[in-house]
């Protein structure tokens, strides 16, 4: 288990040793969200189920920050340990591959953590998020970041070039999440916008935090984390797949 | 006493094919006896670099098997007995001398009091001290180069596999290591060396092997390959060698 807790550490240390990249600036640019759409425009948009705007936004804020952070970092981490051929030192070592799994995904929940965890102190002083359902919270969050930290393993372990990583992170993970309601309740959507969202997994763990937070959202907390589940648990096996067989990592 | 041990390496029908179709390794078998210093020796391609690291675990064998002190080589216990000093520079961008070391005994399962003491010990040993806590990237290649060593050694391994250790590096550096690889040597540890200077493999090796195209053409002492070749320089033992 030694080799497991240091490359743990390792994976914690590269997230605190970049900090201003890795959790500050995430942090300003969610902040700036919560600034602009909640607090400037707030007082134009009428409340969303019932809630103040700007206290909407904070649980679709937190996930997108969170997520997209797990993502990046995982990828950037498998991406550049591969392309600099230091993840030997890991590939060689007497490490089982679930242990090399897990301490890769580690630093990408450890950063979103770190993330979620600011805006949500900021968002509690700013704007008096409440936290309604803290047992749904948490396995919310938890299989959301297992879900983005997984594919940023994936995602980083079958990338060829830089591009890829950042590919996948603008092309696909930042416009679901953006059309998966962290601004608005599906709900108003016309038709068939509203119906096409629930085709969109992001839309499930929004509302899977959101209902953490505020105690509602658009579907069945039940649902949304099962959902989320779902997705979660093949995308760590897929990772854990490549460790295994050493496909993508080995040649 | 060595050579009541089991082999360091036994490599047994190893074929390796890549998924580009490229056969690099084909029905290999080797033995290497504990304690040797043993040269590997052949042109670019000719499968050095595939064998070395398919006894580290960095490639999926296709076929046969590699034992490493009588275990199979991807057993843990195995695995914590190979240290591997690559040709490339292949250092954590992230880390300083001191955290790469530390984090490598770390990988290799070393509790914390001895990860430290060691990590002190090499510093020093590889004339490192002054750039501590400077991280890799800010190195001199001699620097980096010495700190790929004190990696490999820093978890005491019983095999070390040195991939052209000495390529590119100037002449004092390269006598430095001669000698840090000698004393290590003298100490018992088996090392198993590729090069492409012929004067370093007759210079450190007991026994060399020549190989070419993924297949051993010949094993033995320097003297022994001079005479099976009916040649006075190692020089044209190679060159005989791969031209046959």
């Amino acid at each position: 288990m030694t080799g497991l807790v240091w490359l743990c550490r390792r994976e914690t240390l590269r997230v605190s040793k970049l900090w201003t990249q890795t959790v500050l600036a995430p942090v300003i640019s969610s902040m700036l969200f919560i600034l602009v759409f909640g607090l400037s425009l707030g007082g134009r948009i009428q409340q969303v189920s019932d809630v103040d705007y700007e206290v909407f936004i904070v649980p679709g804020l937190i996930t997108m920050g969170a997520v997209q952070a797990a993502f990046a970092n995982n990828a950037s981490t498998i991406f550049q340990a591969r392309f600099d051929r230091y993840i030997n030192d890991v590939l060689s070592a007497p490490m089982k591959p679930w242990q090399m799994t897990f301490g890769y995904t580690i630093g990408g929940i450890v950063r979103a953590l770190a993330i979620g965890i600011s805006l949500l102190i900021l968002a509690v002083v700013l704007v008096d998020v409440p936290i309604e359902r803290p047992f749904e919270l948490a396995l919310a969050i938890a299989l959301g970041l297992v879900l983005f930290a997984s594919l940023g393993l994936v995602v980083g372990i079958y990338a060829e070039t830089w591009d890829h990583t950042s590919f996948i992170q603008n092309i696909v993970i930042l416009p679901l999440t953006f059309v998966g309601g962290v601004f608005y309740s599906v709900t108003v959507l016309p038709s068939p916008w509203e119906e096409l969202s629930h085709f969109n997994p992001v839309f499930y763990l929004v509302n899977a935090v959101r209902f953490g937070f505020l105690g509602e959202s658009d579907v069945s907390v039940w649902l949304s984390l099962g959902v989320t589940a779902a997705l979660a648990i093949p995308a760590y096996a897929w990772a854990q797949h490549l460790f295994t067989t050493g496909k993508r990592l080995k040649s | 006493m060595f050579r009541d041990d089991p082999p360091a390496l036994q490599l047994r029908g190893l074929t390796k094919r890549y998924d580009d179709g490229t056969l690099a390794l084909e029905d290999f078998n080797l033995e290497i006896h504990s304690g040797a210093f043993f040269g590997l020796l052949g042109p670019n391609g000719a499968g050095k670099t595939t064998l070395i690291s398919a006894v580290c675990n960095l490639l999926r064998v296709t076929e046969g098997e590699v034992l490493v002190f009588g275990q199979p080589h991807d057993t843990m216990e195995a695995r914590s007995w190979v240290g591997l000093a690559e040709q490339d520079i292949n250092l954590d961008r992230f880390l300083t001398v001191r955290e790469t070391l530390e984090y490598h005994g770390g990988y290799f399962g070393m509790d914390e009091d001895e990860i430290e003491d060691r990590a002190e010990e090499m510093i020093r040993a590889f004339g490192l001290t002054s750039k501590r806590d400077v991280r890799a990237p800010k190195l001199s290649g001699g620097q980096r180069r010495r700190l790929l060593l004190a990696r490999a050694l820093m978890h005491r391994p019983r095999l070390v596999i040195l991939d052209e250790p000495t390529a590119g590096v100037d002449f004092e550096l390269r006598q430095e290591l001669w000698d840090y690889i000698r004393r290590l040597h003298s100490e018992g540890t088996t090392i198993l060396l590729t090069t492409h200077y012929l004067d370093e493999a007759e210079l450190l090796c007991e026994e060399i092997a020549l190989i070419r195209g993924g297949h051993l053409i010949a094993r033995d002492s320097a003297d022994g390959l001079r005479e099976h070749f009916g040649v006075n320089r190692l020089e044209d033992v190679y060159v005989k060698a791969m031209a046959s």
